[in-house]
């Protein structure tokens, strides 16, 4: 008994010594000298003991008690001291901080990651298809004609490769229109395969589609206002009965997001192959708010190109336009980028020089 | 294409109360883009672009009847005044000049010989021409751009009597041949360009691109070939283009005019020449048409004008739209049947051609705005979605003190680090550090750590695609991340502490980092026995990693596992051991672990010289470890050690 109870002194001041705040003092007085701490139920056993021997193991089991209690008495005043010390220093708060580490993603990727969220809440799903394409959907399945300038060589690049008999030549694609055909004619054999799986229901969906395409595009052209490789995002809606009025409604939508509530958006005739009709889609300028001004138009700043997608292109991916209808947008990632406030970069080529004095800036 | 216009020139052909700055906005809105409205004197200038596929608007009439349409559809009253033009007459008038047309390089040419006194325009003609970027020559030259501007449809004038010929031949020209352009220019034809010949087979013009300086007008010119040729548009743009002579004569021609027109630019040019330059007919009027323009009919549905456009627009209204832009039109029944005039037969081929027409008349801006109703025929689950997985690494690398780059996919022979014939190469690169579609990241980022000299501290990443050469089909573009570290001391350790962590948070267990399977300093890291990438040290303060990302998508998940929390605490101890150093740590860990199932856990805590310290947790599920129930597994992993290892315990 004796031992047990020196035992349990030991342990208990290791305990108190080991305690590094209040809490944990609390704790250690709760687990030896609280209602069934260790010493409480020890002190208790004192009864079964003989007559003769109780009054010595009293004594001292008295004896630890009033140990622990000093030493935590002790403990408590040492702990509220060193808090009270470290209260008492003095802070320089003018000082710097230590900071956890911090990179930087580079804008055109906060711009994607933007403009991909912007959309995905009305529910565009994001795809990307080659960089590296054939003909055939850069231009041919998109209505371009085979003597298009834009197949010329000052505009796009070929790849030097032998051509696909009914693709054509190797191009890096120069938009994101080419993954209009491509998601196209993924939904189409899409829903053949599905057409395959109910044909005893003879249920069938139709063709819907809500694409947000972001990939990298190429040109043939490097200057304060256009780089060889850049980013674009398209936009491709089809279904029964989408209108340019679903169009309007989707570029408001995309305007307001992007650029902030009080900028207004149009559109305006245009001409493009694959669309038809074809706009250009201008957004009020930042400063004037449509107004006029030194910076703009007469109020309106270009954001790119949209259209009604051509019948030439439903065919060609195997979709009847007689019962679809659908419409599209391809605008420069960069583009947008540069006409969101503070960052009108005054040369183009410097988002991809990777100079990390301009990196670390954003 | 641009094309500069006076406004008091528009008002010959439209009369409306409607300003200038009216006109711009309202074109701009329903027609053709007015980029700039810039007051001169006391009128204006429209500086308009013109879609390449309206041609019939490079022309003050064809803007004209846009304008008249426009206004009236938007509430401002305008009358549209087209040219009436007489014939004159020509009876009893001998006929100068046999014309032998081929009919595949030229669809219609309307001609006339007269009389002229060559001088200086009128004040007004000029005025007009130069404020339209066309400079005033004489009054002969002159005309002839008058009439291109007024009709859109390019005019020549010949001197005749230094043609000096009974025929023109129009034909092909044969390659070799050499031509001097009216502004004095030499070329070397390359064939295939469409030319007048005289009955000595002399080249006397260019059709369509440019006259010759042996038969243009002089200052001695008494009597002119008055010449309007309607050519085929793809012989023109392939001549202008490969002689490089881009007159606006050629790239008009290019587009494909109306060749209805012809007939109206020669009668609108006989009569600037009686009023201007003494003009007298003295021939009959040629008109050699072989190509007429054949009627064309659409049908257009209302069904579809709503579906399209996405309001109901009443076939009456679409009805007026269409007469006033100059298509004649009948409704019968649910349908429009529309006939298409001759100067839109380039550009209107189909429904939706027409409802476009409609639309933009109607007024895009009188549209409302809706949001397409959703559907959702996929669904979108993160797991599958490489952009979700795409997002959560950038973030990581940027919260772990990382830059991000953009660098090209095009690279230079240098920075391709490999054969060029097993590289995608570009054909027509826009210069050698632009020709090769790269097949690693790490080259493209070490060269932006040296273009960052000033920097003694880097790190840099880029997720972006690979691209691997296929013998069959299309590259291979394949998703990946790469990263490179700069700083003194940089550690291998710490790249790999990077990857695990990055990879831990996709989810991806069962990693293993093996000795360099390129040779050098480094780790190749594997997934589950698939090769994943590599880690590469170039030397003490420089360290690189490349890895597949698409590999990485395979195995990446957001599978979580609940495991019931231990009830019992553990025993934790460290033991050290010195070991031969290329005993691998792995090799060790494994060894204890297989001592006993109560050890949940061994890590290198420590290491130093030959001796490393392992961090050893037991623990059982079911009750409280004792220092009897660990020192009898301690005794079993030493020994296991000791024999296996021949290590020395500290």
């Amino acid at each position: 008994m004796e031992e047990e109870l020196i035992n349990i002194k030991n342990t208990a001041l290791s305990f108190i010594l080991e305690a590094e705040d209040l809490k944990t003092l609390e704790e250690v007085k709760l687990q030896f000298l609280g209602r069934s701490g260790k010493l409480t139920l020890k002190i208790k056993d004192i009864t079964k003991i003989s007559a003769e021997k109780r009054k010595e193991v009293g004594m001292l089991a008295n004896e630890v008690k009033n140990t622990i209690e000093d030493a935590i008495k002790q403990r408590e005043v040492n702990l509220k001291h060193k808090t009270e010390k470290v209260l008492r220093q003095k802070i320089d708060v003018s000082n710097p901080g230590i900071k956890p580490p911090l990179g930087h993603l580079h804008l055109v990727t906060q711009a994607i990651e933007e403009i991909s969220s912007i959309f995905e809440k009305i529910g565009f799903i994001r795809a990307r298809y080659p960089e590296i394409e054939w003909d055939w959907y850069a231009f041919t399945a998109l209505n371009f004609p085979q003597n298009h300038p834009a197949r010329d060589d000052w505009e796009t690049f070929f790849i030097k490769e032998k051509p696909s008999p009914e693709k054509g030549q190797m191009v890096l694609t120069p938009h994101t229109s080419s993954g209009q055909v491509r998601e196209m004619e993924r939904t189409v054999a899409k829903r053949k395969e599905l057409a395959r799986e109910r044909s005893a229901t003879g249920v069938d969906d139709g063709i819907s589609i809500r694409m947000l395409n972001i990939a990298k595009c190429y040109r043939r052209q490097s200057d304060v206002s256009h780089t060889p490789m850049f980013h674009q995002f398209e936009g491709l809606v089809v279904g029964e009965n989408i209108s340019i009025v679903n169009l309007k409604g989707t570029l408001d939508y995309f305007v307001k997001s992007y650029f902030g509530e009080k900028r207004k958006s149009r559109i305006r005739p245009y001409h493009f192959q694959f669309t038809e009709p074809s706009f250009e889609v201008d957004v009020t300028c930042g400063v004037c708010l449509g107004k006029g001004c030194k910076l703009c138009k007469a109020g309106w700043l270009e954001l790119g190109g949209a259209g009604m997608v051509h019948p030439n292109v439903f065919k060609a991916t195997g979709i009847d336009p007689k019962k679809y209808t659908g419409f599209a947008f391809g605008w420069g990632v960069e583009r947008v980028l540069m006409m969101k406030d503070g960052i009108e970069i005054d040369d183009l080529r410097l988002l991809y020089s990777n100079k990390l004095e301009f990196l670390e800036q954003f | 294409m641009n094309i500069k216009i006076l406004d008091s020139w528009l008002r010959d052909y439209v009369k409306t109360p409607a300003t200038a700055r009216e006109i711009a906005e309202k074109l701009s809105l329903t027609s053709v883009s007015v980029e700039k409205l810039e007051k001169y004197n006391d009128d204006f200038i429209y500086e308009i672009e013109v879609t390449t596929n309206r041609p019939d608007l490079m022309s003050i009439l064809g803007i004209a009847r846009e304008t008249a349409t426009i206004l009236n559809h938007l509430g401002i009253k305008a009358e549209f005044m087209p040219l009436k033009l007489p014939k004159p007459d020509t009876k009893g008038l001998a006929n100068f000049i046999e014309i032998k047309n081929n009919p595949k390089l030229v669809n219609r040419i309307c001609a006339v010989v007269m009389e002229v006194k060559v001088k200086d325009s009128p004040q007004f003609l000029k005025e007009r021409l130069e404020t339209s970027d066309i400079r005033s020559l004489n009054n002969l030259i002159d005309v002839t751009n008058y009439v291109m501007r007024t009709t859109g449809h390019p005019a020549h004038v010949f001197d005749f009597d230094r043609l000096s010929s009974k025929t023109l031949t129009i034909k092909e020209a044969a390659r070799g041949n050499r031509i001097k352009t009216l502004d004095g220019k030499e070329h070397l034809l390359f064939g295939g360009e469409i030319v007048a010949v005289n009955d000595r087979n002399e080249i006397v013009d260019l059709l369509g691109i440019m006259g010759l300086q042996n038969s243009v007008v002089t200052s001695n010119t008494k009597r002119i070939l008055y010449f309007i040729d309607n050519n085929d548009k793809f012989h023109i743009r392939k001549a202008s283009m490969s002689l490089g002579v881009r007159s606006e004569a050629a790239i008009l021609n290019e587009k494909g005019l109306d060749a209805e027109l012809a007939c109206e630019a020669l009668l609108y040019g006989i009569k600037l020449f009686e009023q201007i330059a003494g003009g007298k007919v003295i021939s009959e009027i040629i008109d050699i048409y072989p190509n007429k323009t054949l009627d064309a009919e659409i049908d257009v549905s209302q069904s579809k004008i709503n579906s399209v456009i996405g309001i109901n627009i009443p076939l009456s209204i679409s009805s007026k739209i269409l007469s006033d832009l100059g298509f004649e039109n009948k409704i019968s029944g649910d349908r429009l049947k529309v006939k298409i005039p001759s100067f839109r037969s380039t550009d209107i081929e189909i429904e939706e051609d027409i409802i476009e027409e409609i639309a933009r008349i109607y007024g895009y801006h009188n549209l409302p705005s809706k949001l397409p109703s959703i559907q959702f025929s996929i669904t979108n689950n993160s797991v599958i979605n490489e952009f979700f997985f795409e997002k959560r690494v950038k973030d990581a690398l940027k919260y772990w003190g990382f830059t991000e780059c953009y660098t090209y996919s095009m690279v230079s022979a240098q920075l391709l680090e490999g054969p060029e014939q097993e590289a995608v190469t570009i054909q027509n690169p826009l210069n050698e550090d632009l020709t090769y579609m790269r097949k690693a990241l790490v080259p493209s980022l070490l060269k932006v750590v040296s273009d960052n000299k000033k920097h003694h501290e880097i790190k840099i990443f880029e997720l972006a695609k690979v691209y691997l050469k296929e013998s069959n089909g299309l590259p291979k573009e394949i998703s990946t991340l790469a990263g490179v570290i700069k700083k003194t001391n940089a550690s291998f350790y710490e790249v790999k502490g990077l990857i695990e962590q990055l990879l831990t948070d996709l989810g991806i267990r069962n990693l293993a980092f093996k000795n360099s399977q390129k040779g050098g300093l480094g780790a190749s890291i594997y997934v589950e026995k698939e090769y994943l990438g590599e880690i590469e040290v170039l030397d003490d303060s420089l360290i690189d990693f490349e890895i597949n990302f698409e590999t990485v998508l395979k195995f990446a998940n957001l599978k979580k596992e609940y495991k019931p929390l231990n009830k019992y605490p553990p025993l934790i101890e460290d033991i050290s051991v010195v070991v031969d150093s290329d005993i691998k740590t792995e090799v060790l860990i494994a060894e204890i672990k297989k001592q006993s199932e109560l050890i949940t856990d061994v890590t290198l805590a420590d290491k130093f010289g030959d001796s490393r310290t392992f961090h050893i947790v037991y623990q059982h599920p079911d009750k409280n470890l004792t220092n009897e129930d660990v020192a009898k597994i301690r005794k079993q992993i030493i020994t296991s050690l000791k024999e296996n290892f021949k290590a020395s315990i500290k």
